[in-house]
């Protein structure tokens, strides 16, 4: 469903994503856990684009959402000038390709052939993220409800405003989903006016009320009180019951033990390891993973 | 005669008080037009500012807009005031235009520039959590612009508008400097009429507290109401 190819991320001279590659498959529940400042946020940000990343490509129901990166495609590196001067020098082609993966040869202009590719992949392959983010639900930290709206416009304002429902259907399905939370009474209370972790069970029945295909968890109960983290850890369980593709970033290990059907360990911008949670758990390999987790456990 | 005496005699038998009401009409009329003025430039501007992206027009727009803001922000209104009455427009061929619709453009000009600094403030200080939400969803960023960011911005920059509408009050006072009849001038024609200008300037100065007072109530009344809809 989701599938991250070779992702790099800097923020000016820093770096933050150093190469990581995974695949989230549909049904899927992986827990991505890590020291603070391993990236991990950052990675589940490039999932939906709100981070573009430096290099890599991220694809989503087999369709590429960010920019071709010509280094992972071998028949497009062929028509670069680079590597035809490099082939005239009588190098032969699989060196040829090596050569300039490894040492980044590409220029900015590589000629029109190349240009011209590039471009008929983008053709082919790519998806604009606006239609891509309507599939990909998104819960923040900080809930992020918009705080000039009741929470009925919350649930409803992208449904309608993208044309995906008239204005009582939308009404209509966030009203059964407050009351699935059973928060009805909330509908025309402002976000304010809200708990922690109300705000946050609203947030996730906002990114429901767009029907997403897969969800994304940054953090979610890292800014509650410890008495709300229960309430939204259930809701959250509720929907990994049902089936919801799920991509978590959390600190909680008892939910990642429970729910996940892989965990991720990220440090330092890369995974460091990825297993099912009683193996991650009874058996971790990583020795930075050992440390971090008799620390936490 | 007594200085009152005098004064009364100049405002109310020769006529001054109808200076003095057309010089307040004028005085309102140019800070309100220059104010709504400056709101749609001062938003055009700052919403230039904001725009990411790396395209030659809005390159161009960004650098002229940049340049008008220091321009105007870095010179006295009355500098302004002078330089493009006296100056410019009468060598682009506008020199017959009536004073009080330059000087009300000059200040409308004037304002746009530090409204796009005070809008630009206000979007930015909508937290970015809020678009990026919004993003999220699937908006875009136009989408989120309008129905997320800048609702809230306007709540946030409401009373520095306000504070924006009392200071141009206050500085139209300088539109006599191209010969406008406005509330200054009014009062100062009057006190020239016999030399005598305690009680004219002492009514000017509780005039311009007055206006100020009443605006300011009015400011206190909508950022009120706005607020009103955050704990309802």
């Amino acid at each position: 469903m989701i599938i991250a190819k070779n992702i790099y991320k800097s923020f000016g001279k820093v770096s933050v994503l150093n190469g990581i590659s995974c695949e989230i498959k549909k049904g899927e529940k992986v827990v991505i856990i890590g020291p603070s400042g391993s990236g991990k946020s950052t990675f589940l940000r490039c999932m939906n684009l709100l981070e573009t990343p430096t290099n890599g490509e991220i694809w989503f129901d087999d369709k590429l959402i960010n920019e071709v990166d010509p280094y992972l495609h071998d028949d497009l590196i062929e028509k670069s000038n680079t590597c035809k001067k490099l082939i005239q020098s009588n190098i032969d082609t699989e060196s040829a390709l090596l050569k300039i993966k490894e040492e980044k040869l590409l220029k900015k202009y590589e000629g029109k052939e190349f240009r011209l590719a590039v471009k008929e992949f983008t053709k082919a392959n790519h998806i604009d993220i606006n239609f891509a983010r309507r599939k990909v639900g998104m819960v923040f930290q900080h809930f992020n409800l918009f705080n000039n709206l009741t929470v009925l416009q919350n649930l409803t304002l992208a449904p309608v405003q993208l044309k995906i429902k008239t204005k009582e259907q939308a009404e209509e399905k966030a009203m059964a989903l407050l009351k699935r939370i059973g928060l009805e009474e909330k509908a025309n209370a402002y976000p304010s006016t809200l708990s922690g972790g109300q705000k946050q069970r609203i947030a996730i029945i906002r990114a429901l009320a767009m029907e997403p295909d897969v969800m994304l968890f940054d953090e979610p109960t890292s800014a509650l009180d410890p008495e709300m983290v229960g309430e939204v850890l259930e809701l959250m369980k509720d929907l990994a019951n049902e089936g919801m593709t799920m991509v978590v970033v959390t600190h909680e290990m008892g939910f990642a033990k429970e729910v996940a059907s892989r965990i991720l360990f990220m440090d330092g911008g890369v995974i460091k390891e990825e297993n099912s949670p009683k193996e991650f758990f009874s058996n971790p390999k990583d020795l930075r993973l050992k440390e971090f987790l008799s620390k936490v456990l | 005669m007594s200085i009152w005496e005098l004064f009364v005699k100049s405002f109310v038998e020769d006529g001054g008080y109808k200076e003095v009401l057309r010089g307040l009409a004028v005085t309102l009329v140019t800070a309100i037009c220059a104010l709504i003025i400056g709101i749609i430039l001062g938003t055009i501007v700052a919403f230039t500012q904001i725009a990411k992206g790396k395209g030659p027009i809005l390159r161009f727009f960004k650098g002229f807009f940049k340049v008008y803001v220091s321009i105007f922000r870095g010179t006295p209104i009355a500098v302004q005031l002078l330089f493009i009455y006296f100056v410019i427009f009468p060598a682009i061929g506008l020199g017959l235009m009536k004073a009080e619709i330059v000087g009300l453009i000059i200040f409308g000009l004037n304002s746009g520039a530090y409204v796009s600094e005070i809008m630009r403030g206000g979007i930015l200080s909508v937290d970015k959590g809020q678009s990026e939400a919004g993003r999220a969803l699937g908006l875009n960023n136009t989408q989120t612009m309008l129905k997320i960011v800048v609702p809230q911005a306007v709540k946030n920059v409401i009373p520095t508008i306000g504070n924006e509408f009392i200071s141009l009050l206050k500085e139209t006072s300088v539109l006599s400097f191209i010969g406008v009849m406005d509330l200054t001038k009014a009062f100062r024609e009057i006190g020239s009429a016999n030399y005598e200008y305690t009680i004219p300037y002492l009514i000017l100065a509780i005039s311009y507290l007055v206006l100020v007072f009443i605006a300011s109530g009015i400011v206190k009344l909508i950022e009120r109401r706005m607020r009103a809809s955050d704990n309802r």
